[in-house]
């Protein structure tokens, strides 16, 4: 029973630390209709500026300045945040399918940054040495790992929270009126190109507090934890859960890495002996039918967004946006 | 949401329900269960898990380990770390696994020792990853004993190349390496070993994949003018390079890692400017339990054992097998890490990697006795950071394709590693 509940820790873990890059990518897309095709590239600046800032002193490379660790993971947001206004000054003029390709590029690039700049990142090996903080009095088993998920939690609920104000606030309505109609919006006086930009700033901090979560409870980073397949699994969760609505970018984290890690788990325990050596190809399978069969049933996902018509609150259903 | 949490709770109750079912059944013909995360959803990922799974067959025909049938759980990483870090949880903490074969990338198998198994004291056992940062981790003390490979990590060739430049008696080399985790490992590894012996490092150059030209880097690998050229590259990008390194006045005394060691690259490049070519490879070891392996693979699956990891595979899940036998029943992950050491001593009884030799282990274990384990990479021996050695060979080519022109023994391989720190 214990080895249950230690697992369902690590496992909750894991899906809220993606729940957060989900939240973030909301604000970008959902919100903003903002195409973020490199979400990896700021998950990935947040975990190795995390782990960089935060991490004990390594010979072969920068790094190991063994700061405060909540420092050091604001460090890595900033980082995220820092290059999410380079990459916007450049690109956000860019619309849809265009910023899609850039963001993607500027993804392709950072891995293989990372991958190149030993004295950076430790090249092709990855960050390792970061000790996990207060490690020294909680161990690294059960206990540890307990409280570092109320730790996660309390960032999810904060993060959920600040983006519930955030999208209810005068700023959020003009995220959307930018999102439906830039023209209109610019009619009004309003500066969509900033708003974009802050919107993709905002985002991509959250998403680097997710990668610097996640490098924190791995104790390392490597170029291969942020290959474009992770930008893929958060899209995924976000369509699946409900593009525009926060409790459903959540949901769709925890029922996409749910199906990712159960439909493994089920397969080894319950496929016959001579299938196992497949079940990897199958699960595959099983995670695309998941998927294919929201986008085909359900496009709106499955908490679809509601539009706040006036400060009163008034909720509506929207069905489809597009 | 009442409803749906309702709902959600008798999923997970009629789950965990059919999930102690299984084990209760099982636990009457005593079942051990060993994990296995390994990319098999990867075509080369394949053969590697059905040669562990092979292994494990044999063990149960054996009569088992620890007084147990052993039980492979097979996980797929997907080559991904978050996939692979979970399916070792899950296995630590649902399957109660105290031994882990896996992962095949360093990538995978650096988070899954550092956030799952060194935490949980299991042990790990991997048949393919190579990276040095392994080593590192392992002199912190972070791998708490827990970590083992049956890969020989880049030393060994980096090692014999150095031996090859002494001999030869060159007195300044240039290094040209390939731009991924291997070539910055072997690159550095091979400077090192020159400093010690030395032998002056004129200028280390990175090599990137599919460029057009390397002239910009053989201009400055040529710039110290070196006697010789050390190149861990492939075949595509060395053939470039050593054109342009010829055509530019560049000595043809050259010594190249084993990846060279391709028909493409002395046919591309041309036999006569290769003949001062000397290369290294780590070796099969002269010994029968190597190509009793051969024969006993081909024999089972039908055809020769020719991807890469196998012949590793067959020796992590054996040698893991074996210290839980010395273990006994219902150790734990770190006392059969303890007894990695019990089933590889050279001073104990030698015994063949099969069903035979492993029932002889049990024998000799039993007996108190200690168990030098002859398996299909040879006379498997970790040192204090769970890192193996291997026998070498050098090598040039010649009109055949290429010829062996010595064999280093592993003794003196490890003699010659040890003479350099």
């Amino acid at each position: 029973m214990i080895g249950l509940i230690s697992y369902l820790i690590f496992f909750t873990t894991v899906a809220a630390i993606l729940s957060i890059a989900v939240l973030g990518l909301n604000l970008q897309w959902g919100n903003s209709g903002l195409f973020n095709g490199g979400v990896v590239a700021f998950f990935g600046a947040g975990a190795y500026g995390t782990l960089i800032l935060g991490g004990t002193p390594q010979s072969a490379h920068l790094g190991g300045y063994e700061l405060f660790y909540p420092l050091a993971l604001l460090g890595g947001m900033c980082a995220a945040g820092l290059m999410a206004w380079i990459v916007g000054k450049l690109t956000i003029r860019l619309r849809h399918d265009y910023l899609a390709i850039a963001t993607f590029g500027v993804a392709v690039a950072f891995e293989n940054l990372m991958r190149n700049a030993e004295a950076l990142a430790g090249g092709a090996q990855g960050l390792r040495g970061f000790e996990r903080p207060l490690h020294a009095w909680l161990g690294d088993g059960f206990t540890y790992n307990a409280i570092f998920l109320v730790f996660v939690l309390i960032l999810l609920i904060a993060t959920y929270k600040f983006l519930e104000v955030l999208i209810r606030s005068p700023f959020g309505r003009l995220l959307r009126a930018i999102r439906e109609d830039e023209t209109a919006a610019q009619s009004l006086g309003k500066d969509p190109a900033k708003i974009r930009l802050t919107s993709l700033i905002i985002g991509s901090v959250i998403i680097g507090l997710s990668g610097g979560l996640y490098a924190t409870f791995y104790a390392f980073i490597s170029p291969q934890d942020i290959l474009p397949i992770l930008t893929f699994q958060i899209w995924a969760m976000l369509i699946v859960g409900g593009a525009g609505n926060n409790r459903g970018a959540v949901a769709g984290a925890f029922l996409i890495w749910g199906a990712w890690t159960a439909s493994g788990w089920g397969l080894s325990r319950f496929a016959p002996l001579e299938m196992q050596l497949y079940t990897g190809s199958i699960q595959f399978i099983l995670i695309g039918l998941v998927i294919v069969g929201m986008l085909l049933w359900r496009p709106q996902g499955l908490f679809p967004e509601k539009l706040v018509v006036s400060q009163s609150g008034r909720t509506k259903h929207v069905k489809n946006r597009e | 949401m009442k409803k749906q949490a309702k709902h959600l709770a008798l999923a997970f109750g009629l789950v965990t329900g059919i999930a102690s079912y299984g084990t209760a059944a099982l636990a009457q013909d005593c079942t051990t269960k060993i994990g296995a995360v390994l990319p098999t959803s990867v075509d080369w990922g394949k053969p590697i898990a059905a040669t562990a799974q092979y292994v494990v067959d044999l063990v149960n025909e054996a009569g088992g380990a620890a007084g147990c049938k052993i039980e492979m759980v097979l996980r797929d990483s997907q080559v991904d770390p978050k996939v692979g870090v979970d399916a070792a949880k899950a296995l630590v903490d649902l399957d109660g696994v105290q031994v882990l074969l896996g992962a095949v990338s360093s990538g995978v198998s650096m988070p899954i020792l550092t956030s799952v198994t060194a935490p949980a004291g299991v042990m790990q056992m991997s048949c393919c990853s190579s990276s040095t940062a392994f080593t590192g981790l392992a002199k912190d003390g972070k791998t708490k004993g827990l970590w083992f490979r049956t890969f020989a990590t880049s030393g060994v060739q980096a090692a014999v190349g150095a031996m090859v430049a002494r001999d030869q008696g060159y007195k300044s080399v240039a290094i040209m390496y390939k731009n991924d985790d291997w070539g910055q490992d072997i690159g550095k590894l091979i400077a090192g070993d020159f400093e010690a012996l030395g032998i002056k490092v004129t200028a280390s150059v990175a090599l990137n994949d599919g460029q057009a030209s390397y002239r910009a880097e053989v201009t400055e690998a040529l710039k110290g003018q070196p006697e010789a050229l050390y190149m861990a590259l492939y075949p595509k990008e060395g053939t470039a390079a050593v054109r342009e390194w010829l055509s530019l006045g560049g000595t043809q005394n050259m010594i190249v890692a084993n990846s060279l060691k391709s028909d493409e690259f002395r046919d591309n490049v041309g036999l006569k400017y290769l003949g001062k070519l000397i290369g290294t490879d780590t070796a099969s070891p002269r010994s029968n339990s190597a190509s009793a392996f051969v024969d006993q693979y081909t024999a089972h699956f039908g055809k020769a054992p020719s991807g890469p990891g196998l012949a590793n595979s067959y020796d992590a899940t054996m040698i893991a097998l074996m210290a839980m036998e010395a273990a006994g029943k219902g150790a734990d992950g770190a006392k059969v890490a303890s007894m990695v050491s019990k089933v590889t001593d050279a001073s104990g009884t030698p015994v063949t990697a099969d069903v035979a030799g492993f029932k002889k282990a049990k024998d000799v274990l039993a007996g108190g006795g200690s168990v030098f384990y002859q398996g299909a990479t040879g006379n498997v021996r970790f040192d204090a950071n769970g890192d193996v050695s291997a026998p070498a060979v050098t090598w040039g080519f010649s009109d055949a394709g290429n010829k062996e022109l010595s064999f280093i023994s592993l003794t003196d391989v490890d003699a010659f590693i040890a003479s350099l720190k």
